[in-house]
């Protein structure tokens, strides 16, 4: 650990260089996260506007879900975000091993919700013949926890090559900006998966 | 004349070791309430009670995510607006596409013989 970090001299909520006293890089982050909101909101409203006024014929929803799976991946999810957080608490004060610890456990959660969900969708393929071409409900479903899932898979190849780039020695608590917006992108990741998870599974329950 | 030197950590140090348990506290509080909305939906209660308690409960998970998870608790407050403008904005938008297609005249119509099949749009 640096006499820096250990001292607690360097303040991460707080960069004097910039005319918003805030480091760019997280602006930036912040930016793209709102934009990506608008993002996810348009998928989840079209899954509802069609689950709303479902043709005749269609599957019931409860039917196909899994809901032990799919909270398994919630928690599995929500954990992740726990050990993301506490990779940048580590890195903000220094501690390389443990940041490295964190980022271990949380690429190990993402994989597994990422396994989680390719056997939900091949469950609903291959058992439950739901497919993303031949109902409404396989077409919005798909599109929006695929879309979902593809942040998922995108978050986790960051993660993966920021722990590599740990190993360069290149990575010390002054570039802590760097793991942090990391972290604000797989948190953005978790929230959307809260909301998707009450709102496509949870409400076809009620 | 200079500073008397202290041995004591500073607030912000401070700070930065109690987040490690504020963290562990919060992960523990979601997932209770993830738990909490698996048992909502199998309770014998009215939909729209039900309905409510499920948004309040998401709600919830999902402040403290951004606060604390994300920072936003003790970033500046710039960080919060900019964040809020895109999740007004598509919460709003997200209301109000509902809103239209949840009209009674937003339904699809039902299937008559004369409607022409879905093949025709391939041949064509």
């Amino acid at each position: 650990m640096s006499s820096d970090a250990a001292a607690g001299t360097i303040d991460h909520h707080f960069d004097p260089t910039t005319t918003t006293g805030i480091p760019n890089k997280k602006v930036l982050m912040w930016a793209f996260l709102a934009s990506d909101c608008m993002f996810f909101g348009c998928l989840i409203s079209t899954h509802l506007i069609y689950r709303l006024h479902p043709p005749p014929g269609t599957l019931p929803a409860k039917e196909v879900f899994s809901i032990e799976l799919t909270s398994f991946s919630t928690f599995i999810l929500l954990m992740s975000s726990l050990m993301m957080a506490l990779a940048v608490n580590a890195i903000q004060k220094g501690n390389l091993k443990s940041m490295r610890w964190s980022l271990l456990t949380t690429i190990f959660f993402g994989c597994i919700f990422l396994g989680c969900q390719v056997y939900e969708f091949r469950n609903f393929v291959y058992e439950k013949h739901l497919t993303i071409t031949n109902s409404i409900l396989g077409s919005t479903f798909f599109t929006l926890t695929g879309t979902h899932g593809l942040h998922v898979l995108v978050g986790v190849i960051w993660l993966s090559g920021m722990l590599a780039y740990s190993f360069t020695g290149r990575l010390t608590e002054k570039q802590a900006i760097d793991v942090e917006s990391m972290g604000l992108y797989w948190h953005f990741v978790d929230i959307v998966w809260i909301v998707i998870f009450t709102a496509v599974y949870l409400l076809e329950y009620i | 004349m200079s500073a008397p030197a202290s041995t004591a950590p500073s607030p912000g140090h401070e700070l930065e070791q109690s987040k490690f348990w504020i963290y562990v506290q919060i992960a523990m509080l979601l997932a209770v309430i993830t738990g909490l909305e698996l048992v909502t939906v199998y309770l014998p209660f009215v939909r729209w009670l039900l309905f409510s308690v499920l948004v309040v409960l998401s709600t919830v998970k999902f402040m403290f995510v951004i606060f604390y998870f994300m920072h936003l608790r003790w970033d500046r407050v710039f960080c919060t607006i900019l964040f809020f403008i895109g999740l007004v904005l598509a919460s709003a938008t997200m209301w109000a596409l509902l809103k239209i297609f949840g009209a009674e005249a937003s339904k699809p119509l039902p299937m008559t013989f004369g409607d022409p099949p879905a093949m025709v749009f391939r041949i064509v």
